[in-house]
């Protein structure tokens, strides 16, 4: 027995190591819906750092995207070039105001349509995973968010807050796959939920019966005590029959290009 | 303490590039998983006790910035982490391409955890149509980053600590490989 014992120790202790982390995963899939103290310190040490890189590359994207090419384009004329450099950095930065405006006042004009209190934040750092959609911004619970909260842009949903900490908090996209939003068609209402794929989502739960056609805009129905009614989700992107069973397949083109977030908006409200 | 200090310090740096620095260059979801790459060389050189304790924790904190889920890649890590101890004494823990298959093999089983503790614990999460989808582009990446790293470690190395040892890669400089 001793020398049984001598010669699998290793595996035996492994395999109990192993079930006492699928065990304390298991017990804190109870608790996922609140921040736990290493979450919250997480996002406290990793925030800043973040927000830093985030602001160098931004600038150095922006410096290299608009700037420096154009600069070799314009090699003929050295003079001209220096006077195009000098130019172009001001063009650069004129437009990269416009550009910000545009999709500030796009924001604001769609926070105005709001009768929800709402709050601008900057996305400073996405999933460290590729297997998770989630996306850090740079506002947390000293200014009042708590998690539950909608998100949104001005196309449309983008997702809930799962994780706060004072400065930082973190968003599950309606793309990931343990996201689900309650939602409708806009023109016949018929109901379902949205689940995350990735890239796309399914519309899960129609009846076959329903009359749906490609390219019917999809919104919140408010049922989820989430996100209020009315908010866009995406289009349907294809319907399939299959011979048997009570549902459609449906698959949907989200609304909100999840690549290009800079800036999204919180609903301010009492989390559900 | 020291080692375990920079341990934590290169999870932080991974965490950092994976996070900010790499979504704007790759342009796409996918991005290489350089936590898990420290795990298969921890897995390599470190001791079961403090290596598994080490990596469980870095797994917990890996919970803080990837997905929403408290203690799954805490389990998922530490089972890379067992499933490499467990070979290590059969193999020339070394050898560069040894260390280039387990990052490969170890992408692999990372994808059967997660989908099992997803899958299997969580009913209203369907995650392994979207791994099945996104593995060749992951088993890609992992395994080119864990090349570039291979080459950019052993060449700081040479450079900056050529009377140094770093554990496990004193041999995987190719001057030294037969």
């Amino acid at each position: 027995m001793w020398e049984w014992w001598r010669k699998n120790k290793p595996l035996l202790l492994g395999g109990v190591l192993l079930l006492v982390a699928l065990l304390w995963y298991s017990v804190s899939l109870r608790q996922q819906d609140e921040t736990s103290f290493v979450e919250n310190l997480v996002l406290r040490m990793t925030g800043p750092a973040q927000a830093g890189l985030d602001r160098v590359i931004s600038g150095t994207a922006d410096l290299w995207g608009r700037y420096l090419w154009l600069i070799d384009t314009a090699a003929e004329n050295r003079q001209l070039q220096e006077e195009n450099r000098a130019l172009h950095a001001v063009v650069t930065a004129s437009e990269e105001i416009r550009l910000e405006n545009q999709r500030l006042r796009r924001l604001l004009d769609f926070k105005e349509e709001q009768k929800i209190e709402t709050l601008p934040a900057r996305v400073i750092g996405e999933d460290a995973s590729s297997w998770f959609r989630t996306i850090t911004i740079d506002k947390g619970s000293e200014q009042g968010l708590v998690e539950g909260l909608p998100v949104v842009v001005a196309e449309g949903v983008v997702g809930r807050i799962v994780r706060v900490s004072p400065r930082f908090s973190r968003v599950l996209l309606i793309t990931d796959a343990s996201s689900a939003v309650a939602s409708l068609l806009q023109d016949n209402r018929a109901r379902g939920i949205c689940r995350g794929q990735g890239e796309s989502l399914v519309f899960d739960f129609v009846l076959r019966q329903e009359d749906i056609h490609v390219g019917d805009r999809v919104i919140t129905s408010g049922m989820g005590g989430v996100f209020p009614k009315g908010l866009v989700v995406g289009r349907v992107e294809s319907v399939d029959r299959p011979e048997f069973g009570l549902f459609q397949v449906i698959s949907v083109v989200p609304a909100v290009d999840f690549s290009h977030l800079e800036e999204v908006l919180i609903l301010l409200r009492e989390a559900s | 303490m020291n080692r375990t200090l920079v341990y934590f310090v290169l999870a932080g740096l991974a965490v950092v590039l994976q996070t900010v620095l790499l979504p704007v260059f790759l342009r796409t979801d996918l991005k290489p998983d350089l936590i898990l790459i420290l795990v298969v060389y921890l897995g390599l050189h470190e001791g079961p006790w403090r290596g598994g304790l080490l990596v469980y924790l870095m797994g917990c904190f890996y919970d803080g910035v990837a997905g929403a889920f408290p203690g799954l890649h805490g389990f998922v890590l530490l089972g890379i982490f067992l499933a490499v101890r467990g070979i290590v004494t059969r193999v020339n823990t070394e050898s560069s391409p040894l260390l280039l298959l387990l990052v490969l093999s170890g992408t692999l089983l990372q994808s059967v955890l997660l989908a099992f503790a997803l899958d299997f614990f969580r009913q209203e999460s369907v995650l392994w149509s979207q791994i099945v989808w996104q593995l060749p582009g992951q088993l890609l990446l992992n395994f080119v980053a864990a090349l570039v790293l291979l080459r950019l470690i052993v060449w700081l190395q040479r450079t900056f600590l050529p009377r140094s040892a770093l554990p496990g890669l004193r041999k995987l400089d190719s001057r030294y490989e037969s």
